[in-house]
């Protein structure tokens, strides 16, 4: 037996092949070092401590059988290589084992020493192997980011000096122009605009690719998206002669999503829309609730363009596709743009597709999860299918020292946020999304699983670090406050989701009590 | 009251020459320096009203020239404008803390970056540190 494989964890109920098989080991490899336990939860407990070369696992343990039993194990230690040995001889689980990440499955009865050796072996080996594989594309991915990361940042200083002296000439800092001439910048300084989108295309569509796209969810107006949208592509439309319509119902609730990546992917598909649009065309924007599940929302962008293809639709969203048959006038882009739209929605946990007849327009379609008090505050507020038994509303009010604010305001705010959201306690305490407001001043919120007590040690580990912020303390001032969140009367019978709704609804007044009268 | 003097801090001379045409077009005095090195230096001797400032520079990159200003009684009321090829995702925020003003990706929109130095340049003038 290999060096490598010289420490055995032998997960066994049966104190007879428990034994047998340690004989076995130790007749192969003096040296060896077993160590024998007989549940699954032990085998557990065990890995955390000192984790073995390679687990040998029977499968019908006292708490825990089958499939299950190798699911723990790959879960609670996905580099430590497992052969199971098993009673049975069953080839369907054992391909499912074997695709789920165990090495090798042996039937207990017809394993000869020898076997057994060499199966501990081969597992060693090849876990090691297949790790240095995912390391080594975990490398290629990294390397590919940073070499686009330089190609786009060395790309961008040329760029940048075009975009410079082509609007200092169209603005005539140099001097009077013909209309032609600026007609002609014009086109330079579109086609230097498109040229930095690719750009940018090219680093967000590695990011997509290796799942480093980042989003800050916030409480927003899906509608008032979509009017903003619609807005920043009016001109692009009036020029090709494209109509834009928007159908959304004003009463939709707010989504939870973050707004700048919601309107890239608005603008992306607007543009999409509008280029594949003729002429006296018409795109329009729509909203409503996603019928079969009310959670969601479901924004489709309509164009009366070509259409198409079914055998392209398959393909639209992968990465790099480029619509063979675009019409010529128009250019291709990178084939990054819907690739990172897809991308973009699947991290809000909404979804992207599309329909389409060649011929009568294209409707691409995406939802977003409206935001829901209740819905994020259930995994927090609940322990054992109840109530916790207190909840406060702790609040932080951040003031600038001067109007207009000095500094990075907006920074220092979003700053202090990440530092509240870094002091409390996953499991029980939510911060809650910040709420948009008209000044400077801005108020966060946080429902925390405790009592009044508790919530003032949390509060002084706040003060602690906030203080600790410079850019607050030059330009601001805060202030941090609790207070106890009356909790529904269990005697009434309601059942949990609908006292969980009572607490939301709740705190949703008294957030928006204190924010109106401050 | 005598126009601002912005300090160009960029190792490009084109975009340094390019720079200067637009800010001179709106009233603004500009001086130069081409690296991290000569813009704390241009920094002593012209006492800019605001300092646009490249991260990406020979001898000291931007943060370097950052951190000396923050450091310096003599500069540290001086606010920086950044205005960089780099990317914002990893550069914004530890610019931001590192005591600028703004984060602008090359290439800018012009008449926002403009909008931003002016408003910046008169909270300086309302006395109030960036």
């Amino acid at each position: 037996m290999s060096e490598t494989s010289n420490r055995v964890l032998l997960i066994e109920d049966n104190p007879g092949d428990a034994d047998l098989v340690r004989l076995r080991l130790v007749e192969s490899k003096p040296t060896v070092d077993v160590s024998c336990v007989r549940r699954l939860s032990e085998g557990l407990a065990s890995l955390s401590e000192n984790p073995p070369s390679v687990i040998l696992l029977d499968l019908n343990l006292p708490d825990s059988q089958g499939a299950e039993t190798f699911r723990k194990l790959l879960e609670k230690a996905p580099g430590v290589p497992i052969v199971i040995l098993s009673g049975q001889n069953d080839e369907a689980l054992a391909v499912k084992a074997l695709h789920q990440g165990v090495q090798d499955y042996l039937v207990k009865g017809a394993i000869t020493t020898g076997e057994l050796d060499r199966a501990m072996r081969y597992a060693v080996e090849r876990q090691a192997l297949q790790r240095t594989l995912e390391m080594s594309r975990k490398q290629q991915l990294e390397f590919k980011n940073q070499f686009l990361s330089h190609v786009s940042h060395e790309l961008r200083t040329p760029l940048t000096c075009i975009h410079q002296y082509v609007s200092i000439l169209l603005d005539g800092l140099a001097g009077d122009m013909t209309i032609e001439q600026r007609e002609h910048l014009g086109t330079v300084l579109k086609s230097v605009n498109q040229l930095g989108a690719m750009v940018r295309d090219l680093l967000e569509g590695s990011r997509a690719e290796s799942g480093k796209l980042r989003i800050e969810r916030r409480c927003v107006s899906i509608a008032e998206l979509i009017r903003l949208a619609v807005a920043m592509m009016q001109a692009t439309a009036r020029e090709k002669g494209v109509g834009m319509e928007i159908g959304v119902d004003n009463t939709l609730p707010f989504v939870h999503g973050d707004p700048d990546r919601i309107l890239e992917v608005l603008i992306n598909l607007l543009d999409n829309a509008i280029k594949f649009t003729p002429a006296d065309g018409a795109v329009t924007v729509q909203a409503c609730q996603v019928p079969t599940d009310s959670d969601f929302v479901c924004v489709s962008v309509v164009d009366t363009g070509c259409g198409i293809k079914p055998e392209a639709r398959a393909l639209i969203f992968e990465r790099l596709y480029q619509d063979p048959n675009a019409v010529d006038n128009n250019r291709k882009g990178l084939g990054l743009g819907l690739f990172i739209a897809k991308e973009l929605v699947r991290l809000h946990g909404g979804r992207m597709w599309v329909a389409s007849e060649p011929g009568s327009g294209s409707t691409f379609s995406f939802t977003l999860p409206f935001y829901s008090l209740a819905k994020l505050l259930a995994p927090v507020i609940t322990q054992e299918n109840r109530l916790r038994d207190a909840i406060v509303l702790v609040r932080m009010d951040l003031r600038p020292r001067s109007k207009p604010p000095r500094g990075n305001w907006k920074e220092t705010c979003q700053r202090s946020l990440e530092i509240l959201e870094r002091c409390v306690y996953l499991d029980k305490d939510l911060v809650l999304p910040p709420m948009s407001r008209s000044g400077p001043e801005q108020t966060f919120f946080v429902v925390a699983s405790t009592d009044l007590n508790r919530a003032e040690i949390m509060m002084t580990r706040i003060r602690g670090q906030i203080g600790n912020l410079a850019e607050l303390s030059a330009n601001g001032e805060f202030e941090i406050s609790a207070v106890p969140v009356p909790l529904p009367d269990p005697s009434a019978g309601h059942s949990l989701p609908q006292q969980v709704q009572e607490v939301a609804d709740r705190v949703t007044e008294m957030a928006h009590a204190t924010l109106s009268c401050s | 009251m005598a126009s601002h003097k912005i300090l160009i801090v960029d190792d490009d001379p084109d975009l340094r020459q390019a720079l200067r045409l637009r800010l001179r077009a709106n009233h603004y005095e500009t001086v130069n320096a081409v690296d991290g090195y000569s813009a704390i230096a241009q920094a002593y001797k012209e006492q800019p009203n605001l300092i646009l400032l490249d991260l990406g520079l020979p001898a000291g990159d931007g943060f370097v020239v950052l951190d000396r200003l923050q450091r310096d009684d003599k500069l540290s009321s001086i606010p920086v404008v950044v205005l960089t090829a780099r990317d914002p995702q990893g550069n914004e925020q530890r610019a931001l803390q590192a005591g600028a003003a703004a984060f602008f990706q090359k290439p800018a929109d012009n008449a926002e970056l403009l909008d931003v130095i002016r408003a910046t340049l008169s909270q300086a003038d309302a006395g109030l540190p960036s």
